[in-house]
């Protein structure tokens, strides 16, 4: 019987790795992505973005959005990592998927990439509402724009735009500068001012305005100009990823590999900015970027090496953190100069900036305060781009032994003083009371 | 004016220390215990005033201990005190008793703190 057992737990640690590959804390990038299409045609007309995801070692798993057998889960596990949705017309998903599936994923920790487009469905919106923004309620209606549009033959409404209002951020869009603008050709939306994990990461130009462009404009058009996102995503605090974009076109070989000349501008670039746009966005939506883990978090007294149980009031501790950054492949030192320790009970009694050996280990010391209780080391480390770093870790403070005070104080002499001549006076006291006749 | 007040003070004086002179010595030594008792209190805590609070439980069990005396004695002397009608059944060698038990309780506590 033990004999049986033995196997079985042998057998099943053998196959755990196996079965975990993907998305597991030690590779954070993604593995197996379901992508829903509206129709076979957009395998094709968007090819090189889904060639450049394969070529990066993912797995696609290409359905119509109406494929009765649409599964993400099977026995309660996730069969996929990733969900790419280019499906704006898709009334309802085939199969067991719903808004809600859609929803439980992300809140699994899993990345979801929308794109809509003109006439997208209730579906996709409602999506896109639930992810914190805002596609314009009136479904004919497109970004149009006079001043920045992407010069172009064909096109006379201004519908095709040129942008290179990007977000800052090196990590979300890759340490190299996009140089081409970005053409888009969608619908609006606008970010729900309540939800602050939402970031616009193409935004239109001042100039741009939401509104259907085969009619004319009689009353001022609900979105314009800056507020209005071309792109968008979304950090949840479970780190899910998500990418909202308003147009679907923004990830097709044709507007891939289309040259760029800005209104205005004399410049005509061979080549738009959508491919390097495109692909560094999904690096990053994907997880190949901006994942930050941390481990062996260590403490303890200055002059040890073994972490105590409990500090004593006024003790001198040092403490210590390695943070790493996922960089698709490995994990890489992450180099910074703000990550910052709290001591914490309540509120921060000691906020300490890390100091750091530029190969990923943290450090600091510190004195505990003079206040006994329960404390925490808290690192608390949000940036823009990044997966955030909640770490937290408990730490009882007791105060001085009763034989732990110092003694025999020459300050406090004349108190001591001052006591016992009560007890002799007490004494002399007693005598001349008693013997006074 | 002024010096009709200071005859006044002098008058009131005089008559306090005739009328004080007729007190039992025994109570006169309770009062100079008192009066010792508070004067150390006072010295101490000019003392602190000078040098700081530091070892505050010290300084605390000083000055409490002066206190304590000074209260404790007070209370011996309204208790044998013969004109006080509302002890007369309490026997001056019974209230003794209390004031040294309550003493030696008041310097253990004092003796614990000072640290």
């Amino acid at each position: 019987m033990a004999m049986k057992l033995s196997i079985f737990v042998a057998l099943i640690a053998l196959l755990l790795p196996l079965l975990s590959t993907a998305f597991s804390p030690e590779t954070p990038t993604d593995r197996r992505i379901l992508v829903l299409l509206d129709d076979q045609s957009i395998k094709s007309s968007h090819s090189i973005f889904f060639k450049s995801l394969q070529s990066r070692g993912y797995d696609l798993d290409f359905r119509l959005a109406d494929d009765p057998k649409i599964t993400l889960q099977r026995y309660g596990q996730y069969l996929y990592d990733g969900l790419i949705l280019f499906s704006p017309h898709a009334k309802r998903f085939g199969g067991s998927l719903d808004l809600a599936g859609v929803l439980e994923f992300v809140d699994s920790g899993r990345d979801l990439v929308i794109a809509a487009n003109g006439a997208a469905s209730d579906l996709v919106r409602d999506i896109a509402t639930e992810c914190g923004v805002d596609f314009d309620v009136d479904s004919a209606a497109m970004v149009i724009d006079h001043t920045s549009y992407a010069v172009s033959k064909t096109d006379g409404d201004h519908t095709l735009i040129a942008s290179d209002e990007f977000i800052q951020s090196d990590v979300i869009l890759g340490s190299e500068k996009i140089k081409a603008p970005v053409i888009f050709r969608g619908i609006a939306h606008s970010l729900n001012p309540v939800n602050s994990l939402v970031l616009k990461v193409l935004s239109a130009s001042p100039s741009a305005y939401s509104a259907n462009p085969e009619v004319k404009l009689s009353s001022p058009p609900s979105m314009t100009g800056s507020s209005i996102s071309l792109v968008s995503v979304v950090q949840a605090r479970n780190n899910a990823r998500i990418l909202i974009s308003g147009s679907l076109d923004l990830f097709s070989d044709r507007l891939f590999g289309s040259g760029v000349q800005k209104a205005g501008s004399e410049t005509i670039f061979e080549k738009s900015g959508n491919e390097q746009f495109v692909t560094e966005l999904s690096k990053w939506v994907f997880h190949e970027r901006g994942h930050l883990k941390a481990v062996s978090i260590q403490h303890h007294k200055v002059g040890e090496v073994v972490e105590p149980a409990m500090y004593r009031i006024k003790d001198d501790l040092e403490f210590s953190v390695e943070i790493y950054e996922w960089s698709g492949k490995s994990w890489e030192p992450y180099v910074s100069d703000d990550v910052q320790v709290q001591f914490y009970m309540m509120s921060p009694y000691v906020l300490k900036t890390l100091s750091t050996n530029q190969k990923g280990l943290y450090s600091t010391s510190f004195k505990v305060p003079d206040v006994y209780g329960v404390f925490q080391f808290k690192v608390e480390y949000h940036r823009l781009g990044y997966t955030g770093l909640s770490l937290s870790k408990q730490i009882p403070v007791r105060p001085f032994r009763h034989n732990e005070y110092e003694r025999f104080i020459t300050t406090a002499f004349p108190y001591y003083g001052g006591s016992f001549s009560m007890m002799a006076g007490f004494f002399v006291f007693t005598i001349v009371y008693l013997y006074n006749k | 004016m002024a010096k009709t007040t200071a005859k006044d003070a002098q008058d009131l004086f005089r008559a306090l220390r005739s009328a004080y002179a007729a007190t039992p010595t025994k109570l006169k030594i309770i009062d100079i215990y008192v009066v010792f008792a508070i004067f150390t209190a006072l010295i101490q805590v000019v003392y602190m005033g000078i040098v700081g609070s530091f070892p505050f439980n010290s300084f605390l069990s000083g000055v409490l201990s002066c206190v304590g005396t000074a209260v404790l004695a007070v209370c011996l002397r309204i208790q044998v005190n013969k004109d006080n009608k509302e002890f007369k059944d309490l026997p001056p060698e019974r209230a003794f008793a209390d004031f040294v038990l309550c003493n030696v309780v008041l310097h253990l506590v004092i003796m614990n703190f000072i640290g």
